[in-house]
Order: C-alpha cells, then structure tokens, then sequence
C-alpha cells in the first residue's frame, strides 16, 4: 500500500513537471560531439533491447558476447521482446538501453528525427569507418535526410519463390524474368475447379496478403516513392504499371473467385501456409522462407530467383530491409554502445556467424563474400542481390509507415475494382502522404 | 443544501456549538469515505481529461516537448481520410450494434420469460458465451464463419447457400464484428429479462380481462413497463460501441493471413480499412505512430460524442427517478 | 415440465388448451433453439481444441482422434503459467483494491447526506460512460515517465483508488438496503464506519460479491489496458493478451489456440457456477434505473 501511495505522488509530481520530463535527460552525447570510447580492459556494463525472442534471441546474444574478444571486461544484458513503442517509453522515461534495435525501418524517419537515435556522424567521422562496406540500399535505409543515427544487424532480400513441379507441369522450364512472362505463367500453372473456383493459383497477385505489400514490389516495377523535388510520387506511370499488372491479374482470377481463395488459405508463418500447402505455384518473399520451407515442407521441391521485373533491363533488383540499431538519447554509455554496435555493424567473423544462425542476409560487402557463409543453391539467389548493388531500401520518411499504409490501402481498393481513374486516384494518395508529412513539420 | 446536513445526522435538540463539532465531524467522515475516490478521480480522469485537450493543441511525439500548434490538429482530420472511414465504421456500428444488440437481447429475453420449465438452463446457456474474453469471442468466430470450410458456412452449402467471405470481406467485416458483440450480449439479456420479469402480474390480467392477445400485451404492457431499461440498453450499446477496439484488432489480423502480432499498421482495419474504428486509428496515431497531439484530438472528438450519449442516460435516469417519486 | 393446460383448468375450453399447448411447444422449442445457438460455437471450439493439429483448420467437425494432451501441450508452447500469474495478480489485486476503496465510496454516495452528492454521482456515471481511449494518451505518458510501463502497475493501481463501475454498481445495491437500518445503527452509537462495516457490508454482501466477480471479469478479459501497457514486456502479459499473440509466437495452431481459449475461460465459468445468482442479480442491478 505505502508504495502504491508513493507511485500516485509521483504521477502528481510528474502532472505538474510534464514537459521538464519530457525534456529528459541525456543531451551529454547528441551533438556536442561524440563520447570517449572505452579503454580496452575497462569494466562497463552496456544494456540491448532488441525484438528477437526464442531461439533467435540466443544466436544474438552469442554475436554479442562476442564483443568480449575486444573488451574482455565487458558485461552486456540483452533483453528481448522489446518493439518501437518500449524503446520510445524508455527514452521517454529517461531509462533507454545503451544500443536499441528495431526490427522494421519503418520508424527510422522518426527516431532520426525525432533525436530519438543519436547522430552517429561524429563517431563515424572520428573513427574513420567506411561506410562504403554496407551496400548502398542498406545504407539508405538506417539514415534519414542525411542524418545517419543507426545502423544495420543484417537484412531481409527479397525474391521468386517458385514450385519447381507446379512450372514444369505447365510445361515452363525456367523461372519468369519479366512481370509479362510471370503473368503469362501464372495463368498457365492456374487451376480451376469444374465450377470455376481456384484450386491452385499461379500466383497470387492481392496486395496486403503475404509478402505482397507495395514497398516490396515496387523496386521491380522501376516504381520511386519521392519525386526529383522530395514530393510523394506515386502518381507515376510506373507505379500505375505496376497495379495495372496486379489488376491484370485478378481480372484473370475473377475478384470474387479470388477473394473466396485467399479467404481459405494458411497464416503467413504457419505450416498452413499456401506455398507449403502447394495452393500457388510463385510467390514473392524473403530469404527466410528457405528455412522456413526446408524445415516444415520438405516435399516443396523450390526454386529461387530475382523477382521478375517490368522492364528486361532491371533484372536483378528487389527490396530490402533489415533490422537497425542505433544509440538511444538518455544512454548511459554512448562511447562504449557505439563500439558495440560498430562491432556488430562491421566485424565479419560476427556478421557470419549470426547470419548462418538465423539465416539472414549479412549486411556488409565483406561478410557477403566470406566462404563461411553457409549458402545453399536457394539461399544464393539472396546473397547475389545482396551484393548486385541493385536493391533499394523503405522509403523513409518521419510518418512511420503511414505513406505505406495508403498506397496499400488504395492497392486493395483498385484490386477490388472500386478506383475509376487509376491516375487521379494516385494524385489524390499522394495528396494524403504530403499533408502527413507537411504536418509532421519535420 | 447546509439544511440538507443538519437535518440528517445532527440530533435535532443538540445545541449550536455541539452542533457545528458534529458537523465538522460528519464531513470529515464524509471525506474520509471519499478520500480514494477523488483523488482517483483526479488523477485518473479529471487530469487525463484537462490534459488529454491541452495535448491536442500540440505537436508531440513523446520525446521531444509538446510545441503549441492551436488549431492543426482539428483541421486536419478533415484532410486525413482514414479518419473519415473511422468516424464512418465507428458510426456504423453505433447504429447497428444499438439496435440489434437491443432487439435482439429483447427478443432472447420475450422467449425466455415465457417459458415455463428450463429458465435457469437457457438463461446460462445464453450468458455462458459472456464468460470470454473478447480476443477469445473473435477467435471462435473467426473459425466458425472461416469462408468455404468454417461450420457455419457447410451449414449453409445444405441449404445451398454460398455464405459471405465475412472477416475477409469488407462489406461483410462489420456484420461479422456485430455478431461476435452479439453472441456476447448475454448481459443485456439478463437485464432485460429480469424487467421483464417485474412487470407485475395484475398489468398482464387487466389487459387479458380487456381481450388483449399476448402479442398485445406485450407491446402494451411489457414494452412500456420496462422502457427505462431498454434506455439503458441503448445508451450501454452506444457507449460500447463507440469503444469498439479489441474485436476489430482481432478479427482484422486473424483474418489478414499475417503472423504480425496484433496492432501491427500492416493489418490494422483489413480488410480495405473496414474494420478500421475510431478508436483503433487514434491507438494507430498515437502508440504506433507517435503522433500524441493527433490522437488526443482525435480522443476529444471521442469524448465530446460520448459525453453527450452519457447526458442522455442521466437526463433519463432523472426522469425516470422522478417520476419514482412522484 | 407441468403442461400448461393443467396450470389454469378453469374455465379453459378445449381449443383454446388445446392452442396454448401448441404455444408451449413453440416457445419451448425457440428457447432450445436459442440455447444451442449460444452454446454451438462453444462446443465447436472444443471439438477443435482436441483435434490433431493437421486436422483443426479443415472442413471437419468432429475429431479424428482426441487429442486430451493438447490441453497439456500448451503449457509447452508458451509460458501460459506465467501469463496465468500475470493475469491473477492483475484480477485479485484489482479486485481486492476496488473492494477498499469503492465500497466506502459507495456508502458514502448512497446512505451520507452531503452537499455535491448528487454532482459527485453524476461524474462517477460520467466517468463510467468515458471511453478509456480518452484518456490513454496523458495516462500512457505519465506511466511511461514513471518507467513504469512494462509493468503491471498502471493496470492495478487506478483500482485501489477509484473504480467507476464499481462504485456506481455497489451505490446501486447500498441503496436497497433500508435506511432504518442504517439510523438504527447510528442511533446504537456507532460511527459511520461501524455502520458500514456492521451493517452495510453484511447486508450488502451479495451486491459487493457481484461486484467483486464483474471486477475479476473485466480485467481477466481486458485487453486494452495490457495491450497498451505490458505488450513490449512479454513477462508481463496477461492470458487475454497472449492469447491474440499465440498464433503469431508459434505458428497458427489452431487445436491449441483453442485449448487455450476454453483453459481461459475456465476460471470465470467456475465463478460464475459457484455465484451465479450474485452474478445474475448484480448484472441486473446495472440496468436499474438511478
């Protein structure tokens, strides 16, 4: 009870001193120049949130324990579980983590921003690293407007996955390397019951459903989200090639026949998934579906390749995306937590291991080329895009991933058929993005 | 109001002096009663409240100080589309939920007065759905209406009905959020059945004397009897519906096909934003997109609209106390 | 299971008995229609929850095999022991604090005569009405200032102080008790708080027991409050919120996401057996009229 009395006193306290809190603690690192690193045998504790749990967690904490090999009397506590909202109430409350990771880049804008993730610049700059090293869609993706306040922990390629017997039953030996190649298949590895609804689908063209999400295509389309002027640009003719193509597709399929399909098909990381069930023949998706299919289907004779583009000469783009990490403001030891994250950024030996460990894809030039990076004939495919110099990262920007958020909304209406003018439509989703961002005043 | 005090707890013959002590005492005692109360109040409404307008005068994200914008906030919800479809979905269910959830609690709890054997039984069995939590509620209705395979859509192949795509189709998103409340409105029934239940025998023999048929009696006798209660049940139903979160998360990831843990952006309001209500796009702006200054406008415009349900149902609680009295 | 037609023999003709059978057996039948209708989905989660896990997301209804130990099985899957201690302390402590501080509140509002009584009723109705939404943001902003989110606290705490709900239903129950018993007391010398301990309480008993299980059911099933306050602290979920987040943490079973759903539920069943005609009274008293 005495406690309880304690913590009202201490809402009232914190009612009447709301913006000093909000202030917070912590400006000592931020801008006046970047913290001493520690001395090689110093004792010092960091603490990392990150959001991984289970078995994914434990390869974590084996890469940063790692960092010892540097700092031998180090201590490092990783906790995980921890998503956006619990970094942001822990630099809110003045008891942030010393590095942070965030699984989605979608907030990167924000935390730039926002000061939450401090400026890594000076630290950059004073000790001489080369950011050349991470591949440049990585790289765009952990800096916003030229602020760079994070860093990558490896990162997500995505690709074609196709069924090899489903393509070579329909008579197709290779995989699609254009999107009218890929609809042509898709038609061809269709199967419909006698009354006309889908047994098995070619591939499934409805956005928002699985890996099919706008960001994730776009880069094949040739599709860009800012104009040369940093407006939203959406209302463009390849963005409208690139719905134009999906709409093809479910006109195909039949909307209704379509929506009664998907309706009845697997959650996306369970066995019931429509790829492991062989309910679609191709599909686009990370290169962490090769775990997943090795491990729950292996009766799934797969392929992988590059996601076929619009245009011949983009073959070999895709998206990706990654985790990040970065200082938060109000960390209690900025020196020592830069030097993890750059050994967990740049050490090759670490990358390596914890890739193989959770099968991701490295994020520096020199771990992709590491011979100990187990890669089997599917996971290769990744690996090239990663180091073909072509893939482009989430557009950031400081709304989260609202500009996301209404150009899927407005996929799935026009999938649904409810957009008249395709053109006006875009103008008018570009319309909502930059009064978002206008608002946002960042 | 001070004659209100004396007259209760003061002995009427006490003198003066004994009786100010004595009603220094009853306040004090009247407060001590109180103490938790309004300072829980204080700091779990009254401040929220005063502060929840403040912040939507602002821009804030948590971490930086809230920077004074006036108007901003306001003015942009009418350039923000999503919150046109929240207002819109959230309206829906208002008018829908109010009357069916009514109707359809009225109607459970007629059958049910009027059976003779078995009330107790059919009366838990209707409330026993009640029990579960609504993350649990959506669940089993999104199995049970699941397209093609669900049981209730074989139950309809019988008759040779081809049954909606419910949570995976915008159109029939909502009518299917309706029947998770629907099924859980166990609490209503009971209410309603036991007003019902206290309508006094003689109205009913009066009525079947003037050669009123039950159908009559009901509507004549039944109906306007327990009017105060179904008031309730129309200002409850407004109320919840208003609040309508937990189910529309639920159902719009179940039904997504997305492993993302709820209240991830990516499936919030599938399909098409349909399930997208007021309450889950100001949760979206403010927890998900750091946007507080929004969501607290967004949570006034909430405020506003159910101040004004909960003044109807204290208007008609009054009434219907005075008409007590009287 | 008295036939009708013997409960009014006088003067009933033939017909006219013969009719009301008829009515029996409609209303009789509807009433067994309704309750099915209420319990189906029931027994259909539990058909599915002893299903083998390839066979729960088909077409079939009734299992294969029973699969008794998915029951047993979850607790692998997840901490649910955990989530369980999670979800009990939230409901007792909630439950045992609203007790303390709602129950004076509500004497004080129904058997005290004091100025702004009636005000003070009409903000604890108002504040009942409030959607929670309204007031998350300051609260939210608060607590996280407190670094106490990702605890249970801002969950708990409100309830030792004020409870709307609770406040307004027990002033609903208070009220029913004659206000000679309460005069007799004070007139045998005891304060107000002897008053409400001898009397009321014990008068009251089935009210605040009533009151009591709304307030373990409320928060065992709430989902904002842990949703908003522990979902980036999984040590700290409660059943309600583990149970959206199951399929997400171990691939969609849904055998199992059912067996939880009934395990979930069983805690309540089993107080609403053993109160149920607090339970039925004390819902309603909610919609009685002021």
């Amino acid at each position: 009870m005495r406690k309880l009395h304690r913590a009202a006193l201490l809402c009232v306290a914190a009612a009447v001193s709301l913006t000093a809190c909000a202030a917070g603690s912590g400006e000592q690192a931020g801008r006046s120049g970047p913290a001493a690193a520690p001395g090689k045998d110093d004792k010092f504790s960091l603490t990392v949130w990150s959001n991984y749990s289970g078995r994914e967690q434990d390869e974590v904490t084996k890469a940063l324990e790692s960092f010892k090999a540097k700092f031998p009397n180090a201590e490092i506590r990783h906790e995980g579980s921890q998503d956006d909202d619990k970094i942001t109430a822990g630099i809110r409350g003045g008891n942030p983590p010393d590095v942070a990771m965030s699984f989605t880049t979608d907030n990167i804008g924000q935390f730039c921003s926002s000061g939450s993730f401090q400026e890594l610049k000076p630290y950059v700059e004073r000790d001489g690293v080369d950011l050349g090293q991470i591949p440049d869609a990585v790289r765009s993706y952990t800096e916003y407007k030229g602020n760079r306040c994070a860093m990558p922990l490896l990162s997500d390629v995505y690709g074609l996955y196709y069924n090899k017997d489903m393509l070579a039953e329909a008579g197709i030996s290779a995989p699609p390397k254009t999107t009218a190649e890929l609809l042509d298949f898709a038609k061809r590895t269709t199967k419909k019951a006698a009354d006309g609804s889908i047994e098995v689908a070619g591939f499934l063209p409805t956005m928002l459903f699985y890996a099919n999400r706008p960001p994730i295509w776009a880069p094949n389309f040739g599709a860009k989200w800012e104009t040369p002027d940093g407006k939203s640009g959406l209302a463009s003719p390849e963005w409208a090639g690139m719905l134009e193509f999906q709409k093809e597709l479910v006109d195909f399929y039949g909307y209704d026949n379509l929506e009664r399909f998907r309706a009845g098909l697997g959650q996306e990381y369970s066995t019931d998934h429509a790829f492991h069930q062989k309910k679609i023949a191709m599909m686009i998706d990370g290169e962490y579906r090769t775990a997943f299919l090795e491990d729950q289907a292996p009766d799934v004779r797969f392929g992988t390749a590059p996601f076929p583009t619009s245009k011949p000469e983009l073959y070999g783009i895709g998206f990706t995306t990654g985790t990040i990490m970065g200082i938060p403001k109000g960390a209690k030891n900025p020196g020592a937590a830069w030097e993890l994250i750059k050994h967990l950024s740049f050490d090759t030996d670490t990358i390596v291991d914890l890739a193989n460990g959770i099968k991701n894809i490295p994020s520096t030039k020199a771990a992709l080329a590491d011979p100990r990076l187990e890669v089997d004939e599917n996971f290769k495919t990744f690996v090239d895009l990663a180091t073909s110099g072509k893939l482009q990262g989430n557009p950031v920007t400081p709304i989260g991933d609202a500009h996301i958020k209404a150009i899927g909304d407005f996929a799935t209406s026009w999938q649904a058929g409810a957009v008249p003018d395709l053109m006006a439509g875009l103008r008018e989703v570009d319309r909502q993005i930059d009064d978002r961002i206008a608002k946002s005043g960042k | 109001m001070t004659a209100t005090l004396e007259r209760v707890d003061v002995a009427r013959t006490a003198p003066a002096k004994g009786r100010s002590r004595a009603r220094a005492r009853h306040r004090l005692t009247v407060l001590a009663f109180l103490a938790p109360a309004i300072l829980g109040f204080a700091l779990f409404f009254a401040y929220p409240l005063v502060a929840t307008i403040g912040f939507s005068f602002t821009e804030y994200d948590l971490i930086n100080p809230p920077e004074w914008i006036g108007w901003e906030n306001y003015a942009f919800m009418f350039s923000d589309k999503l919150f046109l479809t929240a207002v819109y979905n959230t309206l829906w269910f208002v008018v829908v939920l109010t009357v069916a959830r009514v109707v359809f609690a009225l109607g459970v709890a007629s059958v049910i007065a009027r059976l003779k054997s078995g009330v107790g039984l059919v009366r838990t069995l209707c409330y026993l759905p009640s029990l579960a939590p609504p993350v649990a509620a959506t669940l089993v209705f999104f199995l049970v209406l699941r397209p093609n395979e669900g049981p209730l859509d074989a139950l309809l192949g019988w008759f040779g009905v081809e049954g909606p795509l419910w949570f995976a189709d915008p159109v029939w998103a909502k009518p299917g959020i309706a029947a998770v409340v629907l099924w859980v409105s166990g609490d209503l029934m009971i209410i309603i059945l036991a007003a019902i239940l206290d309508v006094p025998q003689e109205q009913y023999e009066a009525a079947e004397l003037d050669g009123a048929g039950a159908v009559r009696r009901w509507w004549h006798v039944t109906l306007p009897t327990i009017s105060p209660v179904l008031t309730f049940g129309v200002v409850n139903s407004i109320i919840l519906a208003l609040q309508l979160f937990t189910q529309a998360v639920v159902a719009g990831s179940a039904a997504s096909g997305s492993a993302d843990v709820t209240g991830s952006t990516k499936v919030l309001g599938f399909p098409e934003n349909s399930t997208l209500t007021f309450p889950v796009w100001l949760y979206t702006q403010g927890f998900r997109y750091f946007d507080m200054g929004y969501a607290a406008a967004m949570a006034t415009v909430l405020f506003v609209v159910s101040f004004a349900a909960t003044a109807l149902l204290v208007q008609r609680m009054r009434r219907a106390s005075h008409q007590e009295a009287s | 299971m008295t036939a009708v037609g013997a409960a009014r023999p006088v003067g009933v003709t033939r017909p006219v008995r013969w009719r009301k059978g008829l009515d029996w057996v409609a209303v009789h039948s509807l009433g067994l229609a309704l309750g099915l209708m209420f319990t189906l989905p029931i027994v259909f989660v539990f058909l599915t929850a002893v299903m083998s896990d390839s066979q729960a997301f088909t077409k079939d209804l009734w299992p294969r095999e029973w699969h008794w130990g998915n029951f047993v099985e979850v607790f692998d899957k997840a901490p649910l022991v955990k989530y369980l201690g999670n979800s009990m302390l939230y409901s007792l402590s909630a439950t045992a604090g609203m007790l303390v501080s709602s129950v004076p509140a509500a004497y004080a509002l129904a058997k005290l005569r004091w100025r702004g009584r009636n005000v003070a009723f009409l903000l604890v109705v108002g504040a009942m009405m409030l959607p929670p939404q309204v007031v998350a943001v300051p609260l939210y902003d608060t607590w996280s200032g407190l670094g106490l989110t990702g605890t249970l606290w801002p969950l708990i705490a409100p309830y030792f102080l004020f409870d709307a709900f609770s406040i307004f239903l027990l002033r609903q129950f208070i009220l029913t008790i004659p206000q000679s018993y309460v005069d007799a007391a004070r007139v045998d010398g005891c304060g107000e708080f002897q008053a409400l301990v001898r009397v009321v309480v014990p008068m009251a008993r089935p009210g605040i027991a009533a009151t009591a299980l709304f307030c373990f059911l409320y928060t065992w099933n709430d989902y904002f409050g842990p949703l908003l306050y522990t979902s980036e602290k999984p040590d700290r979920w409660t059943l309600s919120l583990a149970l959206s987040s199951f399929k997400g943490m171990h691939h969609v079973q849904w055998n199992l996401a059912m067996a939880v759903t009934l395990l979930i539920m069983v805690p309540a069943v089993v107080l609403f057996a053993f109160a149920q005609r607090s339970f039925v009274r004390g819902i309603t008293f909610t919609g009685v009229k002021g």
